[in-house]
């Protein structure tokens, strides 16, 4: 009893984290049309970047943060501005590809500036864990679900009532009508990719201060695609109710089907969720089911 | 087809001909001569390289036929080569069957296995599809990782060298001729691909499928049959790396490989025959001189932060990527046939 309490407060707790970072997928899927392949190197090197502010430069919490983010608001404009902008109008295979050159220049730079494969964030949360009946829970994830519930929260008032998202919603509905209306849609694009930007880091920050910051971030970039690909593409509603199912299958798969396959069956589960539905329903569960025409 | 002004094809052979005039015909002994008698003259090191570029020329032209001619973006290529490695090497280790078995065993497995995981594209398209072939190269290697009584799992499994009727390719010299002669024959294969049925029907796929579909060309099949060529090539070269490096593991085939296959095509030009050829060398030459002058760079300056070796690689090949998709997103063929016009047009 105590392993499923256990099982399912991690899976979900995580899976909200991988919400979080599929919620930036979706944003630039939605507002631009472009596949961003390249989420998983972001949360990679903002999770680097917060490691080289709070450890190798030594900045104080409160500093740091904001400075993490501003990277990541910056790293979004320029991916934007110098990559992405200049094949508007492309197939959607350039786009896809150039966001793969991305992620290979990423994960360059991120070797390149830190060579060391392993580190750890300093303690972020209180020590001691939290007890759920006999289940024993650190507080990282306790807080990471907080935090991703809160930002949910704020993004979802944020495009409710805010100019700039209500714009961004504008420009995911309507490119053309958007632009006639005197919105500045190449605008929008970036700061749509500035937005995941940020949603990456934060994501990365707390995986990192859960499992500390590994290549393994790559991966939880990718697992953040069976999210999407689960809740829908072009779904924010989607993304926030597929993370937790993905982290609970992860978790609950991991805990329970090790000993019937091979160990680390936990890695490649949302992978087969993937092909899963793939199969079967394809638009996801709350995604648009889009017709085709000539 | 691209005639010159003022040339006309009088038969129909001459009008199938892949080498038209004489010219032609010289440059290609030309080409050849100088490959062939490359053993002779070149080090056992760039042997090696054209070696690697060889394989790596017949994986990129089975993506190509995927997503060059097909449209159906895999990034999953280099799960399907270590399944044609793995079947190959299992096959001539394990069972101690002859390598010829294992290299077309491999390619007909490495095909299957691109088949199942190209049954999605029947719904799906575009990022779909990639994320689904990116799950396919996951699995794969999970798989190939943690099935240990036949992969030898993380440890790796060694492979016997190569041999043919009692001629065994140990040197980088014979296994030279082995590679090249199965790249010249792929090419030659995947150049008549583009011009069949099958290969007309991958093109309109790629340019509309919906208009492919009205006009009554089998989508699932076609895609499918994509698919199985794609991967069938990327189990032959699979198999060719596995003799050829004679040990390796899951190490070898990570999604960084199958990035670089894309970025490979894309450098060269998609949906050409000459695409894959350019691509695979521009990419593998860059890779040695990288390797080569970054070790030099580093006793020059020796502020360079520790990382350089490894990183600046994906950084280059990334920006690489990305600029051809910017400024040159036809590719190194497109530059090709500039150059090849202007050479008949001159001195105009």
């Amino acid at each position: 009893m105590a392993e499923l309490i256990q099982f399912v407060t991690t899976g979900i707790t995580v899976g909200m984290v991988y919400a979080l970072i599929a919620l930036g997928f979706v944003l630039i899927w939605k507002s631009s049309g472009v596949a961003n392949l390249a989420l998983g190197q972001l949360v990679l090197i903002s999770s680097w970047f917060t490691y080289g502010m709070l450890v190798q430069v030594g900045l104080p919490v409160w500093l740091g943060f904001p400075l993490v983010i501003l990277f990541a608001m910056g790293l979004g404009w320029i991916t934007e501005r110098f990559a992405l902008r200049p094949l508007i109008g492309q197939p959607i295979l350039s786009l896809i590809t150039v966001t793969l050159g991305i992620a290979f220049f990423i994960q360059g730079a991120v070797s390149f500036i830190w060579p060391k494969s392993v580190a750890a964030l300093p303690r972020l949360f209180p020590e001691e864990p939290i007890h759920i009946g006999t289940a024993v829970v650190s507080q990282e994830y306790f807080w990471a679900a907080v935090i991703s519930l809160a930002l949910f929260g704020a993004l979802s008032l944020f495009f409710k009532y805010h100019k700039m998202g209500i714009a961004m919603r504008a420009v995911a509905d309507d490119q053309m009508a958007v632009q006639a209306c005197g919105i500045p849609v190449t605008k929008i694009f970036s700061q749509s990719w500035m937005f995941a930007c940020v949603l990456a880091a934060v994501g990365g920050i707390l995986m990192s201060s859960i499992g500390g910051i590994t290549f393994g971030l790559v991966e939880t970039g990718l697992k953040a695609f069976s999210v999407v690909i689960l809740g829908g593409l072009d779904s924010f509603l989607g993304a926030i109710v597929a993370g937790p199912i993905i982290g609970l299958a992860e978790n609950l798969g991991g805990g329970y089907l090790t000993p019937l396959t091979w160990p680390g069956i936990r890695e490649v589960i949302p992978f087969i969720i993937i092909i899963i539905v793939m199969c079967i329903r394809p638009y996801g569960l709350f995604g648009e089911r889009r017709i085709e025409r000539i | 087809m691209d005639l010159p002004t003022g040339t006309r094809n009088y038969n129909y052979a001459h009008d199938m001909a892949i080498f038209r005039t004489r010219t032609h015909w010289i440059w290609l002994s030309v080409l050849l001569a100088f490959l062939f008698t490359g053993p002779l003259y070149w080090g056992n090191y760039w042997l090696g390289v054209a070696n690697l570029i060889g394989i790596t020329i017949i994986a990129a032209t089975g993506l190509n036929i995927l997503t060059g001619y097909c449209g159906q973006l895999s990034i999953g290529h280099a799960g399907f080569i270590a399944v044609g490695a793995y079947t190959s090497a299992v096959l001539t280790n394990r069972f101690e069957l002859p390598f010829i078995v294992g290299l077309i065993s491999a390619g007909f497995i490495a095909g299957l296995a691109g088949m199942i995981f190209g049954i999605p594209s029947l719904r799906v398209k575009g990022f779909y599809l990639a994320i689904s072939t990116i799950a396919a190269q996951f699995i794969i290697i999970w798989v190939i990782n943690h099935w240990a009584s036949a992969t030898g799992g993380f440890t790796g499994i060694s492979v016997p060298p190569a041999s043919v009727g009692g001629i065994s390719f140990i040197s980088q010299g014979s296994q030279f001729y082995l590679i090249m002669g199965i790249v010249i024959l792929v090419i030659f294969l995947a150049k008549n691909l583009a011009r069949t049925r099958p290969g007309r029907a991958f093109v309109a796929i790629r340019d509309n499928d919906l208009a492919a579909q009205v006009m009554g060309i089998n989508l699932f099949h076609y895609k499918l049959i994509a698919f199985f060529i794609g991967c069938f090539l990327a189990g032959i070269a699979g198999s060719l790396l596995a003799h050829w490096t004679g040990f390796m593991n899951a190490e070898n085939f990570t999604m960084m490989d199958s990035i670089l296959y894309i970025g490979m095509i894309i450098i060269g030009g998609l949906g050409t025959t000459v695409g894959p050829i350019f691509g695979a060398i521009s990419i593998r030459m860059l890779q040695q001189a990288i390797t080569l002058i970054s070790p030099n760079l580093e006793s020059v300056f020796p502020t360079l932060p520790a990382g350089f070796t490894t990183g600046i690689g994906p950084m280059v090949f990334g920006l690489v990527i990305i600029l051809f998709l910017i400024l040159e997103p036809r590719g190194l063929a497109h530059r090709w046939t500039l150059l090849r016009t202007s050479y008949r047009l001159w001195p105009f």
